[in-house]
C-alpha cells in the first residue's frame, strides 16, 4: 500500500508540472493521462475567439452575494473582482490567496482584530465608474441583507457588525467597516481570524456601485468589475459574456482574459455533453465541460483522446460518518473496527476505479494544504483487515457482529459505494442496512441529528484549500453540533479535539497551522468518528483548440483559458 | 415501462363471452379438447416453457448460485479492471466459465446470480399483484354487477377515479415518500391499488348480463341466497375471463415493477432487480453492451411470454367454443 502511494505521488508530480512540490497530489498509477496535461496546456493561448462551456445545470445566481458553490465561484471570477482572490490555476500553489483589487494582502493590527487594505489605481466598473473603498464597502455589506446575503457566510461570521444590521438597503451603511479615504478600507473583526484574506476572497466580497443591486436587480443583469461583462442571459439556456472595456489588464496579476467572449451553453443532458466532448467536432473544439464519468473512461483510451484528457486531483473527501452518540458507535473500538474492516479498494472501484478515485485514509485530501499522509488502519492484500477488526469487535463484546443502518442518497454512484461498504463489512459479521433517502431531502435529513441514523455516506469540500481550517473544524468541532444544519455528522464532542481546534485556528503562521491540522487529522482518526472512503478525482476532456486549461475539481480557473487558434470553430 | 392495463382491458373482452364460458363449463369434453389444443400450440408451449424456466430459476436461485459459484452480492475485484473505470475484464462484459453472464462494472458482481435473484423480485411482485388484483377485481366486480343500486354506483365511481388517476406519478411519489422497510410489499400494494378496477369493470359488465340469464332466474326462484347465486352460479361462468385477464395482467405488472425500479423507487439495493440492472447499465451501453442486453433480454422475453400465453389461451378458448 505504501509503495503504491509513493508511486502514485511520483506519477502525480509528473502530471502537475508547474505545481508546487509541497502540494501533494494523488494522481494515477496507470499512466492514462500522465503525459497529457503538458500537451493540452502547451500551445499558448492566443487573444480572441469565444470559449464555450457546456453544462447540464444553470448557475445558481449571477449575484455573487447569493451564489456559493464551486461551479458558480469559477464563473464569478470572470465577472467580479474582490480585494483578494485565489491564485491562478497554473500558479505554484493554486490554493494560495493573492491580492486582487488591493495592492497587497491585508495588514493586521497586533491584536488581529483590525485589517487594513489599500486599493490599486485605475480600477473601474463596466460602466466606467471608478471603484473606490466606498463601493467595496457597499458591495461587502450586501452580505448582511437577509434576502440577498444567502451566499458565503464568512463575511457575516467574521466581520464585526451591529447585531441588528440588515444590509445597506434596510439599515444603511455598515458602521464597522471604515473608509478613511478613497483607497483605504479598514475592517474590524469579532475576534482574531488569521485567515481573513481568505474571507475577502469569498465570492460575495466584491464591489458594486453605491445603491445598486437591491431586491432582484441582479437576478438577470449585473454590474461587472472583472474582465468580462454580461452580454445576454437566457435562464437555463445560455449566458454570453463580452469584454469589459474598462478592465485594465495592468491592474490584474491573475486574470489573463484571452478570449473576446465566453458562452455558457446550459441545460444539456450530461450524457450528451460527454458524447460531444469525446467527438470534439465543429465548434466543440473550443469547448470545455465538467468531469467525465467512469463509463466514458474506456472510450477515451485512444492516443488522440489521451492527449486531450487532463486529470485533476480531488479537493473533497467522500466519507462515512459514524454517529458517536448511538450504540454501538459510541464505542471507539467499534468505530475503529469498521475502519479496519473496510475494503476501500472495492469502494474505489465502485467509484470508477483507480483513475477516478484514490483510496482515502486521511480526512484532509492531498490537494488541500495541510494534508499529511498516514494510514492508521492499513489494509492487507485481501482488502481491509478482518483480523484486527474482529479482535476489536470481540473486545467490545460484539464478537458475533451487529447490524446498523446506513443513510444513503438515491443516486446510483452513491448506492454503488454503499453496496461496496456493505459487502466489505459483511465479512466481519457487520450487517449494513441501507436506508435510501430521496436526493432532495438527503442532506437536510442527515444534518438533523434527531433524524439521522447510525451512519451516513457523504462528502466534504473545503471553502478554501489554502489550509484545512474549513475542513476539520466544521466536521469535528463539538461546539458546531446544532439541531438543524449540523455538519458534525459523527457528533464528535471530544474535549481534546475541541481544544486543539481552537488552538490551531488561532495560529497566525499558515504553515505552522497546516502542519498542526495534519497532526490533528491523525489525532481525530484515532477516535475514528468517520471512515474516509475515497478521494474522487476528475478527468476532463477539453476541445482540441483549448489552451491554458488547468481544470480543478474544486474551482477551475476560467480566467487563464484561451484558444490556440481563435479563428477556428 | 408504464402500466399497459388499458390494453389488457380492451384485448380481454372477447375472451370472456359468458355464453361461450357457460357452454365450456357444461361440457367436460370441450375442456379436454381445449387442453389438447393448448398442448399442440407451439407459441403457447414455448411461452409456458420460458415462464416455467424463470419460475424455477427464481425458486431455486440459492441452489443455482451454489452451482455457478458466485452469490448475487459477492464482489469479484479480479474480474474488473480498476484502471479502466472498473469495466469487466474480457470480451462481452466479462463472460467466462467463471461468470456465465459476465460481471457488473464497478463491483464485479456476477450477473447470472443477479438475474436469478432478480427473477425472484419480478415474479414475486408480479404474481402477488396479479393475485391481489384478481381477488379485488372479482369481488368488487361481482358485488357491483349483481347487487347494482348504490353499491354499484359507489364501486363504479371509485373504479373510475382510480382509472383516471395518473397512477405512475402517484406510485413514484408514494414510494419515495414512504420508508423503504419492505419495498416488495409496498410495490405489490401500490400496483394492486391501481390495477384492480380493470378486471373489476369487466367482471361487473359480465355479471350484469349473467344475472338476467335463465339459470340465475331459476336458482333465485328455487330460493337460493344472494351469496349462493354469486359464488355458485355466476362466478364459475367467469372463470375463463378471469384466467385470460390474469395472464394478460402479469406482464403489465412485471413491466411496472421494472419501471419503478428503473426510476429508483423499486426494491432497496443491494437486492437485485431487473429494472434496476437496466437502469444501472444505461450509462455503460457504449463500453459494456452485454450488461444492458442480458437483463433487457430476460425482461423482454418474460413479458412477451406472458402476453403470448394470455393471447393464445384466449384464442384457444374462442376457437374451441366455436368448434363445439
Amino acid at each position: 500500500m505504501v509503495d503504491q502511494m509513493t508511486a502514485k505521488m511520483r506519477a502525480a508530480a509528473l502530471i502537475a508540472a508547474g505545481m508546487s512540490a509541497a502540494l501533494l497530489l494523488a494522481g494515477c498509477s496507470g499512466g492514462t493521462s500522465s503525459s497529457a496535461p503538458t500537451d493540452a496546456a502547451s500551445g499558448e493561448p492566443q487573444k480572441g475567439g469565444t470559449v464555450h462551456m457546456l453544462q447540464n445545470a444553470d448557475f445558481s445566481y449571477l449575484d455573487p452575494a447569493r451564489g456559493w458553490d464551486g461551479g458558480v465561484n469559477a464563473f464569478y471570477r470572470l465577472l467580479y473582482r474582490g480585494l483578494t482572490m485565489q491564485a491562478a490555476g497554473d500558479a505554484d500553489d493554486p490554493n494560495a490567496i493573492v491580492p486582487d483589487l488591493a495592492e497587497s494582502l491585508g495588514e493586521a493590527s497586533d491584536d488581529g482584530l483590525t485589517w487594513t487594505y489599500t486599493l490599486k489605481d485605475d480600477i473601474a466598473f463596466d460602466n466606467g465608474d471608478p471603484i473606490t473603498s466606498a463601493e467595496v464597502k457597499f458591495g461587502i455589506s450586501r452580505a448582511w441583507d437577509p434576502q440577498i446575503g444567502i451566499g458565503s457566510p464568512y463575511l457575516k461570521n467574521v466581520i464585526d457588525a451591529p447585531a441588528d444590521y440588515q444590509g445597506p438597503y434596510v439599515s444603511g451603511e455598515i458602521p464597522t467597516i471604515e473608509t478613511p479615504d478613497d483607497k483605504t478600507i479598514v475592517f474590524h473583526l469579532k475576534e482574531p481570524f488569521p485567515e481573513f484574506d481568505n474571507v475577502l476572497a469569498q465570492s460575495n466580497a466584491v464591489p458594486f456601485p453605491l445603491g445598486t443591486g437591491g431586491g432582484d436587480e441582479f437576478i438577470n443583469d449585473v454590474i461587472a468589475s472583472g474582465p468580462y461583462t454580461l452580454d445576454s442571459y437566457t435562464p437555463g439556456s445560455t449566458i454570453k459574456l463580452v469584454r469589459n472595456e474598462y478592465w485594465d489588464a495592468d491592474t490584474d496579476d491573475v486574470r489573463k482574459a484571452y478570449p473576446d467572449a465566453w458562452q455558457f451553453d446550459m441545460g444539456i443532458d450530461a450524457a450528451t455533453i460527454e458524447e460531444r466532448m469525446i467527438a470534439g467536432q465543429g465548434g466543440d473544439v473550443n469547448a470545455i465541460a465538467g468531469k467525465i464519468s467512469g463509463a466514458a473512461l474506456p472510450r477515451i483510451q485512444t492516443p488522440e483522446l489521451q492527449a486531450r484528457a487532463i486529470k485533476a486531483p480531488a479537493f473533497c473527501t467522500t466519507y462515512m460518518s459514524l454517529n458517536t452518540t448511538k450504540a454501538p458507535f459510541d464505542d471507539v473500538r467499534v468505530r475503529q473496527a469498521v475502519n479496519w474492516a473496510l475494503d476501500r479498494t472495492t469502494v474505489q472501484n465502485a467509484s470508477g476505479g483507480n483513475q477516478l478515485a484514490d483510496v482515502a485514509t486521511t480526512i484532509i485530501p492531498p490537494a488541500v494544504n495541510g494534508h499529511r499522509d498516514f494510514d492508521l488502519y492499513p489494509a492487507t492484500d485481501e482488502g481491509g483487515n478482518a483480523e484486527e477488526a474482529q479482535a476489536l469487535l470481540a473486545e467490545a463484546g460484539l464478537g458475533d457482529g451487529f447490524e446498523f443502518t446506513l443513510d444513503i442518497r438515491s443516486q446510483p454512484a452513491m448506492q454503488a459505494q454503499a453496496e461496496a461498504v456493505q459487502e466489505s463489512l459483511e465479512k466481519v459479521g457487520i450487517t449494513v442496512k441501507l436506508n435510501v433517502i430521496d436526493t432532495a431531502i438527503y442532506y437536510e435529513t442527515i444534518a438533523t441529528p434527531s433524524k439521522q441514523n447510525d451512519a451516513a455516506i457523504t462528502g466534504w469540500c473545503p471553502d478554501w484549500a489554502s489550509s484545512a481550517s474549513t475542513f476539520i473544524p466544521p466536521l469535528f468541532d463539538g461546539a458546531m453540533i446544532t439541531e438543524k444544519g449540523n455538519q458534525n455528522l459523527a457528533q464528535l464532542n471530544d474535549p481534546a479535539v475541541n481544544a486543539r481546534i481552537a488552538e490551531v485556528r488561532a495560529m497566525t503562521d499558515v504553515d505552522e497551522a497546516n502542519a498542526a491540522w495534519g497532526d490533528l487529522d491523525e489525532q481525530i482518526m484515532e477516535l475514528a468518528p468517520i471512515a474516509p472512503l475515497v478521494f474522487e478525482n476528475g478527468i476532463f476532456l477539453p476541445g482540441t483548440n483549448i489552451a491554458g486549461y488547468h481544470p480543478s475539481t474544486n474551482m477551475t480557473d476560467l480566467t487563464i483559458i484561451g484558444l490556440k487558434d481563435p479563428s477556428k470553430g | 415501462m408504464t402500466i399497459p392495463s388499458t390494453v389488457i382491458e380492451v384485448e380481454a373482452t372477447p375472451g370472456g363471452d359468458p355464453v361461450l364460458a357457460e357452454s365450456l363449463e357444461s361440457r367436460p369434453a370441450a375442456g379436454r379438447k381445449l387442453l389438447h389444443g393448448f398442448l399442440t400450440d407451439v407459441p403457447a408451449m414455448l411461452s409456458l416453457g420460458y415462464i416455467v424456466l424463470i419460475l424455477l430459476m427464481a425458486i431455486f436461485a440459492p441452489l443455482i448460485v451454489l452451482v455457478s459459484g458466485w452469490g448475487p452480492y459477492e464482489f469479484d475485484q479480479t474480474a474488473i479492471d480498476p484502471n479502466m473505470g472498473a469495466i469487466p475484464l474480457g470480451p462481452f462484459g466479462g463472460i467466462s466459465a467463471e461468470h456465465w453472464f459476465g460481471v457488473e462494472p464497478g463491483s464485479g458482481r456476477d450477473i447470472f446470480a443477479r438475474i436469478a435473484y432478480g427473477a425472484r423480485v419480478s415474479m414475486t411482485v408480479a404474481l402477488s399483484a396479479t393475485f391481489l388484483t384478481t381477488i379485488l377485481g372479482v369481488v368488487f366486480g361481482l358485488l357491483a354487477g349483481y347487487f347494482g343500486g348504490w353499491i354499484d354506483t359507489a364501486i363504479s365511481r371509485v373504479m373510475e377515479f382510480l382509472m383516471a388517476f395518473p397512477a405512475l406519478i402517484f406510485m413514484i411519489a408514494i414510494l419515495s415518500a414512504l420508508p423503504s422497510d419492505n419495498r416488495i410489499v409496498l410495490l405489490v400494494v401500490v400496483i394492486s391499488l391501481f390495477g384492480w378496477p380493470y378486471l373489476a369493470r369487466i367482471v361487473r359488465s359480465q355479471t350484469l348480463s349473467l344475472k338476467e340469464r335463465e339459470f340465475v332466474e331459476s336458482a333465485r326462484a328455487s330460493g337460493a341466497s344472494g351469496a349462493h347465486i354469486v359464488f355458485r352460479e355466476i362466478l364459475p361462468n367467469l372463470t375463463s375471463t378471469i384466467v385470460v385477464m390474469a395472464t394478460l395482467a402479469v406482464p403489465g405488472y412485471i413491466g411496472t415493477e421494472a419501471g419503478l425500479s428503473f426510476l429508483g423507487v423499486g426494491v432497496v439495493p443491494p437486492t437485485p432487480s431487473w429494472g434496476q440492472m437496466i437502469a444501472a447499465a444505461a450509462p455503460w451501453y457504449a463500453v459494456d453492451p452485454m450488461y444492458f442486453l442480458i437483463p433487457g433480454m430476460f425482461l423482454f422475453l418474460l413479458v412477451l411470454s406472458f402476453t403470448t400465453l394470455g393471447d393464445r389461451i384466449r384464442a384457444l378458448i374462442g376457437s374451441s367454443e366455436v368448434r363445439a
